[in-house]
């Protein structure tokens, strides 16, 4: 029951959430001209990318690196922080029963760690998956076996993957493998193999994620209490612990909003826009009167990843170099572990601690997600020892973080329920969904503030998809920049296709490598080698009008049985058609077989230095 | 490579005679201007063999300008016989594409 309602000035832009999404929106509204109203329904800003504060002590959900290769987002984050980032180097780690192995992974590294025995069968299970791959790559275990072999995909893909997923590797779509790691285009590897040189198409020096990043001193939540600020002096308030209740709507138009908070009050706000972060299913069960059942039922079926973070207070200055290790070991329930304070120095109080983030990946459904604080910082702190990490006794204190709807899931389902919900939400002229909950997709922060770029932008009449962000099958951390995301970001509209698109090299690349039809190749020269000598024979029957003539005889050393009569050219006609068919159809499928071994050498050695940070991808 | 092994090339018979035409017509030329530099008893018996299809054609310098002229005309031929053949089967045996 609500207390009451208290109607709200209208404002003409209503924004549903404080995370980068939202308020980059504000932010993008607010360099427009336009004012707007922020509602999050908790008590942090910046969704995901907050660091939480405690004691002193401050930590993000997950480690949160800043690499844009959109040039608009660096540009605002530079805005916003004034340039206050800190350039880290990266360590990173795969701990897996009771080893640290290198990542990016390093062979010799690896085989050392794993053993002789291991090793070679790591080995022999690779060589199988390339002689003989999996025909279809529809799930996550088929694409990553295909290309490292079942072996190391168990050793090093499987147990991770599944502890952040909560789902067999077996059903997890590979649609979601290719988008968060890149597959590269024909036309990228064969630029690749002749002229890279370590410049992007556009002639930029390539830097790396690999080893370098960029991060605000005292964490990403710094990023986004500074756009808060920004936009409450512009006059745009950030309302929190506003929860959204319902969106009320009428022929295609949003009308107003209620939202209780924590008291159970409500507040109706109403505007002209409404642009929203909230995950896509809560969004859709909002709306009133309610979508129809088939809309309901495709948000029904869309799933979340909850997390949760254990963090421990340690009494050491330096427990591991690491940035973070990925615990692949199976005996502990935790997926990662983040040393916050090799992020920045700032983020401990005290230079003689370290904290650690434990992340727990789980369904809210879980058990471990209802536990106390104290039994999960207990569960943390035997599994830390467990690794050898630290010891019991040097545990100083500890917390617990939780966050709902952390990770849109990519299961069997959320393709075609995301495409009916897309279509749905298309049928509104003023209420937009972006961000990563808002539009089910894996998006990391920089792809998540696109959207809300061009959300914003969208309020003037201007029509950017939102939905078409990180959608290209490439991945930014690569550092090969596509014409849609590598260049000066000026959102681009809608585009339209027109024959004057210029010059295309992926599809003219496409249209020119093909390969020879090698029956097609054989069957013609063979005819028409065949019915040339058979006509070349009845010819010469026909002039000399004798038999024997010299001029073919001496053909019948390689053809049997050709004589320069009528059986006999018929004998040749089907010899040299044979003759002819078998060698013109082994140069053929030689040509193609060499053509297309070399292009796959070309793309297989692209791919290794593109998978080389897959896991970060995860 | 799925995107490669999935395209079959479709051949321009046009430009296949052509290629076939310059082939046969220089091979033929080449040919005859190889024995005559040669030289000696009987030059190119065996090649004068080509007469019976070849009117006109003998392995002397005249010849071997008529004999480029023929092995153009029978490489044209060729080339463009093979790539309609070749096409008409592709076009057979992939319909849609």
């Amino acid at each position: 029951m609500f207390n009451g309602i208290e109607k709200n000035t209208p404002d003409s832009n209503i924004i549903i959430g404080a995370g980068p999404a939202g308020l980059t929106a504000g932010y993008e509204l607010s360099k427009l001209g336009q004012k707007s109203t922020i509602l999050e329904a908790d008590k942090l800003v910046g969704g995901i990318s907050r660091t939480v504060n405690y004691n002193g002590y401050r930590f993000d959900i997950g480690g949160h690196r800043f690499f844009s290769k959109v040039p608009y987002v660096n540009e605002l984050w530079n805005e916003i922080l004034d340039g206050q980032f800190l350039e880290r180097s990266r360590l990173s780690r795969i701990h897996y029963h009771n080893h640290f192995f290198d990542y990016p992974l390093k062979i010799s590294n690896a085989l050392v760690g794993l053993g002789p025995v291991e090793s070679f069968l790591v080995g022999l299970s690779y060589a199988k998956s390339k002689f003989s791959p999996t025909d279809e790559e529809k799930t996550f275990e088929q694409w990553i076996s295909n290309r490292f072999g079942t072996r190391l995909f168990n050793i090093f893909f499987k147990n991770y993957t599944e502890k952040v997923w909560g789902i067999p590797c077996n059903e997890i779509s590979a649609d979601w493998a290719a988008q968060r790691i890149k597959n590269l285009s024909l036309s990228e590897a064969i630029r690749n193999a002749f002229v890279s040189n370590g410049t992007t198409k556009s002639g930029e020096k390539i830097t790396s994620l690999i080893d370098k990043f960029h991060y605000p001193n005292l964490g990403p939540g710094m990023m986004w209490e500074a756009c808060e600020g920004i936009l409450n002096d512009f006059g745009s308030p950030t309302l929190k612990q506003q929860f959204v209740n319902r969106i009320f709507h009428k022929n295609g138009r949003v009308s107003h909003i209620l939202t209780k908070n924590t008291r159970n009050e409500a507040t109706e706000y109403s505007g002209s826009n409404f642009i929203s972060t909230m995950p896509l299913k809560e969004l859709i069960f909002s709306l009133d009167p309610a979508p129809p059942d088939e809309i309901l039922k495709a948000a029904k079926l869309l799933r979340y990843r909850d997390y949760l973070t254990v963090v421990l207070m340690i009494d050491r200055p330096h427990v591991f170099p690491d940035n973070w290790i990925y615990i692949h070991t199976p005996e502990v329930k935790m997926g990662r572990i983040q040393n916050y304070k090799n992020w920045s120095p700032d983020m401990v109080p005290d230079s003689s601690k370290t904290s650690l983030g434990l992340e727990y990946f789980l369904w809210e459904k879980d058990e471990e997600w209802t536990w106390e604080d104290s039994r999960l910082i207990e569960l943390g702190i035997n599994e830390c020892a467990a690794l050898n990490l630290i010891q019991k006794n040097e545990v100083l204190e500890g917390t617990v973080v939780r966050m709902k709807k952390a990770y849109p899931v990519y299961d069997s389902n959320y393709h075609h329920c995301v495409e009916l919900l897309r279509q749905y939400m298309g049928t509104f002229e003023n209420l937009q969904t972006i961000g990563r909950n808002g539009l089910h997709r894996y998006n990391n922060q920089d792809h998540s503030m696109l959207t809300g770029v061009y959300a914003a932008r969208n309020t003037e009449q201007l029509e950017y998809d939102v939905w078409a962000v990180n959608t290209e099958q490439e991945y930014h951390e690569t550092d090969k920049a596509t014409a849609k995301t590598g260049d000066r970001l000026v959102p681009t509209k809608i585009p339209e296709e027109t024959p004057a698109d210029g010059f295309n090299l992926e599809k003219k690349l496409k249209e020119q490598l093909k390969l020879i039809d090698s029956f097609a190749m054989g069957s013609a020269v063979g005819l028409v080698s065949g019915f040339l000598l058979f006509f070349a024979t009845i010819l010469l029957i026909i002039k000399s009008g004798q038999q024997n003539n010299p001029t073919l005889a001496l053909l019948s050393n390689f053809l049997p049985g050709y004589k320069d009569t009528l059986p006999g050219a018929l004998i040749g006609l089907f010899e040299v058609g044979i003759g002819s068919f078998s060698i013109a159809y082994l140069i053929s499928s030689l040509m193609n077989w060499t053509f297309t071994l070399y292009l796959s050498i070309i793309k297989r050695n692209s791919e290794i230095e593109e998978n080389k940070t897959i896991l970060d991808k995860v | 490579m799925n995107e490669i092994t999935h395209a079959v090339i479709r051949m321009k018979a046009g430009v296949l005679a052509f290629v076939f035409a310059l082939l046969g017509g220089f091979s033929l030329f080449i040919m005859t201007v190889l024995l005559l530099l040669k030289g000696g008893q009987n030059v190119g018996y065996h090649l004068n063999l080509l007469s019976n299809f070849y009117w006109g054609y003998e392995v002397t310098w005249f010849g071997s300008i008529v004999g480029f002229f023929y092995g153009a005309l029978t490489g044209w031929a060729i080339g463009w016989i093979i790539g309609v053949i070749y096409n008409f089967i592709v076009t057979s045996r992939n319909p849609q594409s």
